[in-house]
């Protein structure tokens, strides 16, 4: 474990992003990582995950780690004590979005849904194989697109400055 | 049960595997389940990477949708299991008063509003509910198809939020393909990670994780993969270097209805299909 990093805020800014939190329940038992895909071929520590945000020993400006949860669900199902381990990844993750470290693609997801409504583009090849299979052009409407851009602005999406 | 369903076909589907729309509808349309398209339909808020960054956008933009259908008092059908794991969490979410207030609140500044009327189901779970209206359609059994299922993560996790009463050694699957002829030769006692998750941002990771799974389906003896999910088959169909051949849930469904590999657009996998 990283024992430099201290960031006594930490699990304040979590909370500011979501507030019902279960992460004292945590006893350390390890179930989690035990079923994870991703810690078994070198991925995320999630055990020490949730015990390094309960610290607030993570720099989330820096840590890869997060980035390498697949979101399978699998330690969320195993916790007997209800810490949804996965989903602190995910608020771990919005965290460290808010500071500027985010992946490449999802940044691309990001613009995408902001400019179209939809996390995955339109092609040539969309437009050819929908036409082909007699199938309508799934444009998305005006006020539909109204409505995303309402909802951007008003949450977190927003506030990213994409 | 001649209730009309909302079929939400969320991003992937309709933009990139748009036959897996077509191969869902002949199925529909065989089975006489009446549908139709999820008015003001947007992203469900992909709930791996998008949701990652902003999980107040997936709440308030997840919750417009269940509220349109809900407007019009129909549940909600998914094609994907990442929407269905994005719509039940917000729905989970939404129990809370307190979330639900501040969701509202944004809502209201587009004129909708979100009470939790509207179910939502996945394909499998509609299918494994009429096995006995899908037996009496069937007019193709088994072409010596040696299946390896694969239900993919959020069709049975959390069982907290899916219809699943355990999510291990779920059966459904592997009971809808063997009552259609194909030898079930690969299950998954705790449904596995296709490694779909970070196919974007961590590929050696990704590649370990489905490369594992394919293994173990070959020494099984599989000639085929079976899946539910849309993620999963682009990691079996795009990334997989075995070339063990994909079956969507529906694909699989329409073929055993009758359909030509033609007309549900099998030419477009990569990974060669021969039926
Ligand atoms: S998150 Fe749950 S499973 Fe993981 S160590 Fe803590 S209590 Fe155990
Ligand atoms: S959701 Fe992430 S941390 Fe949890 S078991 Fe899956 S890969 Fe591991």
């Amino acid at each position: 474990m990283k024992k430099s990093v201290f960031d006594p805020m930490l699990l304040t800014a979590i909370r500011e992003v979501w507030s019902d939190l279960t992460l004292w329940e945590c006893h350390q038992c390890g179930q989690c990582s035990a079923v994870c895909p991703s810690l078994s071929h070198g991925g995320i520590r999630i055990r020490e995950i949730i015990e390094r945000v309960m610290l607030g020993a993570i720099n989330v400006e820096k840590e890869d780690a997060i980035w390498s949860c697949m979101m399978c669900q699998s330690c969320t199902e195993r916790c007997q004590l209800d810490v949804n381990p996965s989903f602190i990844v995910t608020l771990v993750r919005n965290l460290a979005s808010e500071r500027g470290h985010i992946p490449k693609h999802y940044l691309e997801e990001a613009r995408l849904f902001i400019r179209t409504g939809l996390s995955f583009p339109k092609t040539g090849l969309t437009k050819k194989m929908r036409s082909e299979m007699k199938l309508d052009d799934i444009d998305i409407d005006q006020k539909t697109m109204d409505e995303v851009k309402f909802i951007v602005n008003r949450t977190r999406l927003g506030r990213l400055g994409l | 049960m001649s209730r009309t369903f909302y079929l939400f076909r969320g991003c992937l589907i309709p933009t990139r595997l748009p036959f897996l729309e077509r191969s869902s509808i002949f199925v529909l349309d065989k089975m006489k389940v009446h549908y139709e398209p999820l008015p003001g339909a947007t992203c469900c808020v992909e709930p791996i990477g998008l949701r990652s960054l902003a999980v107040d956008t997936w709440l308030v933009a997840a919750a417009r949708l269940l509220s349109i259908a809900e407007e019009n008092d129909r549940d909600i059908l998914t094609l994907c299991n990442g929407c269905l794991m994005s719509l039940k969490e917000a729905k989970h979410a939404l129990k809370s008063q307190k979330i639900r207030d501040r969701v509202n609140e944004v809502l209201a500044g587009i004129g909708r509003r979100y009470t939790g009327k509207t179910e939502i189901i996945h394909l499998v779970d509609l299918i494994a509910k009429r096995r006995t209206a899908l037996d009496e359609l069937v007019v193709k059994r088994g072409t010596g198809m040696r299946v390896a299922i694969h239900p993919g993560c959020h069709l049975v996790r959390p069982t907290k939020l899916t219809s699943y009463d355990q999510s291990y050694y779920t059966r459904a699957l592997s009971e809808i393909a063997s009552s259609l002829g194909a030898e079930v030769v690969a299950e998954e006692d705790w449904p596995n990670c296709c490694g779909g998750g970070v196919s974007n941002v961590n590929e050696v990771l990704s590649s370990k994780v489905l490369d594992e799974l394919i293994d173990e389906f070959a020494t099984a003896g599989a000639n085929c993969i079976l899946t539910p999910c849309p993620f999963c088959f682009v990691q079996f169909d795009l990334r997989q270097k075995r070339g063990m051949p994909v079956l969507y849930f529906s694909e699989f469904l329409a073929l055993a209805l009758g359909a030509s590999s033609e007309e549900i657009g099998l030419r477009y996998h990569k990974t060669k299909v021969v039926v």
